[in-house]
């Protein structure tokens, strides 16, 4: 089993509502987005961008790209960012040093740091008190590692786990199950008859930075409004 | 005596300040630098990369005496291994208040992960440490068993002073050479760090390793000239003169060298003329040109000062060259972190908007009032917290250095 998704470009409004669902969903502390959703070419979002007086907007939604070569995984020291038998890349919350060389390292800009412990960072926001959002559980993998935490620890890296707590259960990711659009589709790449195998062969779909060698279990179909 | 006393004074208020420093931050957790997700590494690794550059000088100096046989250089192999040691150990200590979890550190040994540059260079740089300090220890070893003290020592009693001083000229000459190679080793690897990352346009060149040697030959032998300078004394300057002046050879020479890779990666950034090129050089010549220009400038004032008469001939002149070289090696290893780090790796071209990259923002890691969560360059400034933790390795060297060679004699006289 090799977990991947398919985002379907053309379906997309930009709503953000996938990084709305996974930030409460993982419990992520302010300023932290495993999910974003950006205009490409805008300095803002939902500006459109154009010349000559032709004008497009489109919205790309980026999270990890759960690369099968993760330039991320091979910098870090201590084994704490790894892949599992689904083809997750997930980080070890226990494991981490806070070395950072992960963020350095990975082109999609996915990985975010614990400057602050997340509970401190909560209160000093100034959200509700006694007010705790996400998945209430600590989730481990199969070997017993940390990969979910409601509160991370201070100084570990964090990122999209594809919600390794509810993929382990066989339900889908928040951001898939989030999206009025029916934008995302989450399946096995190892199975020909999956909805996503038979996109990926059907629509020729595109990877981000692909040029890198990061092989991403990330496609994107491109909008392809017909025009002419 | 007294100026002895100062100047440890000094050190050990500049620990004191890191220490308390660094204390706050393990508090506070690292939102206490400037530092955040989209410009992750700042002052720490900068200060780290240039305590590992100016640790080279030791064993250059050393293996250069027993391989190309330069004499004259001999009375300095004891200041140079203990240079290199006390850098080193500066470089190796810098790396601990970067780690978010540094109760955890431990983790790199008990699982670590062989494909990681980081952990080679934890591997060459303790072999270095041990290395220079072996290297320090052989060398001192006839003395001590003269004056009747030192430490690790107490085997030598057995030994008249005739094999000690055999001893120690046998294994002062096999540490250099295996040093040597580890000298290398530690500026390669640590470039490696950098270089192996495809995704940052500014690290990923074959040029990085070759040119950190090449800084650091540069900066390493100019810490040992300016260590030797103060150690003797403006009394002593003409009885030491060739040597000083065989070093600020070494350095220019070297700086010819690390010039020649400048222009070289610089041509390859620029030449083919791709937007990522195109940021990078504009990152460093208009957005970052003061610093870049330190960079450039004080060096290559250096170089050219200590090939004319002037400034090989005299002490002064030594000193403000070696000083000004420092800065400008400072200002490199900053400028490894700035253009690399603003210039994000996830762009896009938007051909139908005539936009040809376009950078993805990424999320600061902070809310905080007037400061926006997504951006796509980051303005970093070291914070104060920064500032006085990256004292710890400049008070450890200074530290270690004074108390020395107070203690032990570090100029044998012939």
């Amino acid at each position: 089993m090799r977990l991947g998704m398919v985002i379907d470009l053309d379906r997309c409004i930009g709503c953000r509502s996938c990084a709305v669902a996974c930030k409460s969903h993982n419990a992520q502390p302010p300023g932290t987005w495993w999910n974003r959703v950006f205009t490409p070419g805008a300095s803002f979002h939902q500006a459109a961008v154009g010349k000559d007086g032709a004008l497009q907007m489109e919205s790309l939604p980026v999270s990890c790209q759960m690369c099968d070569n993760p330039a991320c995984q091979k910098v870090c020291p201590s084994g704490a960012t790894y892949t599992d038998e689904q083809g997750v890349v997930l980080i070890d919350y226990e494991r981490c040093i806070g070395c950072r060389y992960c963020i350095a390292a990975c082109p999609y800009g996915v990985r975010q740091y614990n400057w602050e412990d997340p509970k401190k960072a909560k209160e000093r926001v100034g959200y509700e008190k006694g007010y705790e959002y996400g998945y209430p559980e600590d989730f481990r993998d199969k070997d017993g590692r940390l990969v979910f935490t409601p509160n991370r620890p201070v100084g570990v890296v964090e990122k999209c786990t594809f919600c390794a707590q509810y993929t382990s259960q066989g339900e889908e990711p928040a951001c898939v199950r989030g999206c009025p659009g029916k934008v995302r589709i989450f399946g096995d790449l190892d199975d020909p008859n999956s909805e996503v195998s038979k996109l990926i062969k059907k629509r020729q779909p595109i990877r981000l930075k692909e040029e890198l060698g990061t092989s991403p279990k990330v496609f994107y179909l491109a909008p392809a409004k017909p025009i002419r | 005596m007294k100026k002895s006393n100062l100047l440890l004074g000094l050190a050990g208020v500049l620990i004191l300040i890191s220490l308390i420093a660094w204390g706050y931050q393990i508090n506070k957790g690292l939102i206490v630098t400037n530092m955040r997700n989209p410009f992750s590494w700042g002052l720490y690794i900068a200060t780290f990369a240039f305590f590992v550059g100016v640790a080279a000088g030791g064993l250059i100096i050393s293996s250069s005496v027993y391989l190309f046989n330069i004499e004259k250089l001999k009375p300095f192999t004891r200041i140079a291994s203990l240079s290199a040691f006390a850098s080193i150990l500066g470089a190796g200590a810098m790396i601990f208040p970067d780690m978010g979890r540094v109760d955890r550190v431990w983790n790199i040994f008990v699982y670590p992960n062989f494909k990681s540059p980081l952990v080679w260079d934890v591997v060459v740089i303790s072999a270095y440490l041990l290395i220079t300090f072996l290297s320090v220890y052989v060398q001192l070893l006839p003395d001590w068993k003269k004056e009747g003290r030192g430490f690790l020592n107490g085997w030598t009693k057995s030994h008249p002073q005739e094999y000690v001083e055999a001893f120690s000229k046998k294994w002062s000459k096999r540490v250099a050479l295996v040093g040597l190679p580890v000298a290398i080793l530690i500026h390669t690897v640590t470039a490696l760090i950098f270089a192996t990352q495809e995704s940052r346009g500014w690290w990923n060149t074959a040029v990085l390793p070759p040119d950190f040697v090449s800084v650091a030959i540069a900066s390493g032998t100019a810490l040992v000239l300016v260590i030797a300078l103060l150690a003797v004394g403006k009394d002593q300057f003409e009885q030491y003169k060739e040597a000083f002046q065989r070093m600020a050879l070494i350095v220019a020479g070297s700086l010819v060298v690390h010039f020649f890779f400048v222009a070289v990666d610089l041509l390859i950034h620029g030449w083919w003329g791709s937007p990522e090129g195109k940021e990078v050089l504009s990152l460093i010549f208009s957005h970052y040109g003061f610093l870049y220009g330190t960079e450039l400038l004080l060096p290559a004032f250096t170089m050219v000062f200590f090939l004319t008469k002037k400034g090989k001939n005299s002490f002064n002149a030594l000193i403000i060259g070696s000083l000004l070289l420092f800065i400008g090696v400072f200002a490199h290893r900053l400028m490894l972190m700035y253009p690399a780090f603003n210039s994000i790796p996830l762009t896009l071209a938007i051909p139908g908007a005539g936009i040809e990259s376009w950078a993805y923002p990424v999320a600061i890691g902070q809310l905080q009032e007037g400061v926006p969560v997504f951006v796509s360059s980051w303005a970093y400034m070291p914070s104060l917290v920064e500032y006085a933790v990256a004292l710890l390795p400049f008070g450890l060297l200074l530290f270690v250095v004074t108390l020395a060679l107070r203690m032990y004699n570090f100029v044998p006289q012939k």
